[in-house]
């Protein structure tokens, strides 16, 4: 295969250990060089006294100083970008999930690398141009639309740029076109399935063999749900706008772990308090450097999303590592009575229950001096038998599960099917009400 | 055996006119209702002539609703008429878990609902005695 129709990088992504090392090291060095141009890493490199120079393998990464959410903002809006205006294509801002948004540039070969990378995603995952891709993903700023449209076009897969919302039409545009490919939040997806099955629909009708799902945390208990109710795969994507969007790391066909393509970035896992890396296979923060964007590389970028390198050979024999599911974000910890608390361990214990359904609100308050943790949850329409008494015990044993897992003991309230608002998008799931 | 309707609500107020306006405009008469409380939810038990349909109108409304099986058994409507089914049961040994009753015909006829583990020993301690179990209130 000449590498003008390497359309998704096979090249990259069947190297060796050996090989992405090497690529690695040459890659980061131009990376630098290429990051010296922006007026603030020139500021950067100068104030450290380092440069690409200072680059003989990847391991040297450690003598440069971290890029920070702060720092983005900082140098916002184009402070960090290395080429001439003429030379960008495309610019997407963060989500704000946290806040001031963040500015990213692409010039043409960014746009195209990052289309490589996500149609390489696709296709890890089985899909190929004979699949029908409905892309439930917001257009517009938000890199889940265009990322995972241009990667699915790449791979030549035909796209349905639907957008979020209006159940109604993206369940009709599913059945007409036989899609066989969605993106989608997995609440948004949940939203779907139980809206179908309110209406008395089965979501397996709709013959849908693969969802790629991402853009906020989930639990391994609600991949299992979707895919009992759809009786399709799901797979997990993870990406940040900061690193282009999606098509950062996705999971292969074994759905263990999701693989980050080392040929476009350097990953770190460090210590949230000390930075310094912590030993190999523990939980710490992804520390990311992009070793092929052009307009605007960033360095040790502290992304805040907790995870491990899983550092095992994947059965399905790439030797790209993979990053276990993510199992927070440092700013989406609540600290609640002095205990760390990251909602997806609350989501986690939710999932097992069958007899709720997959919404559910964190509810922050206090009582006197004490924080008082309530979970918010709804009963499912069909697991109701009308017995007070199992309704006793259910909620005992979520109620015992809870503690076990968080420490102390929340509250739960059952509510009526229906009552919790529904998620499209990024679900607000912690409403904190305690006054400092 | 006769089908009781359970209606699962918050403890909230609105939540009795929302499912008695449901059942009132579907033109299901409700003969008699009980709340199980528990404090932040509860569960209503109504006793109506079309069971069924009152479980299709509000599950249609997004309400967890089931059916669940007791026995009702008709009473005469006069002072000491409960007295001959108390007996009855009482003399069978058997424990009733819940209970609560009804004029059907003031001055008449009343039924009593009873719930229990062994439902069938309870109609036959009840028709043993000379009494009807009825498994329709049309």
């Amino acid at each position: 295969m000449s590498e003008l129709d390497d359309k998704i990088g096979s090249r990259f992504e069947w190297m060796s250990r050996e090989e992405i090392a090497r690529w690695q090291a040459e890659a980061l060095r131009r990376s630098i060089a290429q990051a010296a141009k922006s007026r603030w890493y020139s500021a950067e490199f100068k104030e450290w006294g380092i440069g690409p120079e200072d680059i003989r393998t990847a391991e040297d990464i450690t003598k440069f100083p971290f890029t920070t959410k702060e720092d983005l903002r900082l140098s916002y809006p184009d402070g960090m970008v290395t080429v001439d205006r003429e030379q960008l294509i495309r610019m997407h801002t963060s989500s704000g999930t946290t806040g001031t948004p963040t500015a990213i540039f692409h010039t043409r070969e960014d746009i195209d690398c990052w289309a490589e990378l996500m149609a390489r995603c696709l296709a890890m995952a089985g899909a190929t141009s004979k699949d029908v891709f409905q892309n439930m993903s917001g257009y517009g700023m938000f890199t889940g639309g265009l990322g995972l449209h241009y990667g699915a076009e790449r791979l030549g897969m035909m796209v349905l740029p639907a957008g979020p919302g209006n159940t109604a039409r993206q369940i009709k545009l599913i059945r007409d076109f036989h899609v066989t490919c969605i993106h989608a939040t997995p609440s948004y997806a949940m939203h779907v399935a139980e809206r179908m099955l309110q209406e008395g629909d089965d979501p397996k009708s709709l013959g849908l063999k693969r969802a790629f799902l991402g853009a906020e945390p989930y639990t391994e208990e609600m991949r299992f749900k979707l895919q009992d109710l759809y009786g399709f795969k799901a797979y997990n994507s993870y990406g940040l706008s900061e690193m282009n969007g999606p098509g950062v790391a996705f999971e292969c066909q074994e759905q263990n772990g999701m693989h980050v393509w080392e040929d476009a970035y350097l990953v770190e896992i460090v210590n949230p308090e000390t930075l310094e890396p912590v030993p190999e296979g523990e939980i710490g923060e992804l520390v990311m450097t992009t070793l092929r964007r052009t307009a605007m590389p960033l360095i040790r970028y502290r992304t805040r999303d907790l995870t491990r390198i899983i550092n095992e050979e994947c059965p399905c024999g790439r030797k790209h590592r993979r990053l276990a599911r993510m199992v927070g974000r440092s700013d989406d910890m609540l600290i609640v009575r002095g205990v760390n608390v990251f909602p997806s361990q609350i989501e986690e214990v939710i999932m097992r229950h069958k007899w709720i359904g997959g919404n559910y609100v964190i509810r922050l308050t206090k009582s006197g001096a004490l924080d008082q943790m309530t979970v918010q949850v709804e009963l499912a329409k069909g697991e109701f038998d009308g017995s007070v008494e199992t309704l006793r015990n259910l909620r005992a044993e979520l109620q015992r599960q809870l503690r076990e897992q968080i420490g102390f003991t929340a509250q739960v309230e059952v509510l009526e099917p229906g009552s919790l608002p529904a998620s499209e998008g990024k679900a607000k799931r912690v409403i904190d009400e305690r006054q400092l | 055996m006769y089908n009781e309707v359970s209606v699962f609500v918050e403890n909230k107020p609105g939540k009795l006119s929302r499912v008695a306006e449901l059942l009132g405009n579907a033109g299901i008469d409700i003969l008699a209702l009980e709340l199980a409380d528990e404090g932040q939810y509860g569960v209503f038990k109504i006793l109506t002539a079309e069971p069924e349909r009152a479980k299709e109108v509000l599950s249609n409304a997004n309400i967890a609703v089931a059916l669940n099986k007791v026995a009702v058994i008709e009473i005469p409507d006069r002072p000491g008429g409960l007295v001959q089914l108390a007996k009855a049961l009482e003399n069978a040994g058997l424990n009733v878990s819940d209970a609560y009753g009804c004029i059907i015909e003031r001055g008449k006829r009343a039924v009593f609902v009873v719930k229990g583990d062994n439902l069938e020993a309870i109609e036959s301690a009840a028709r043993n005695a000379g009494l009807t179990t009825l498994t329709s209130l049309e």
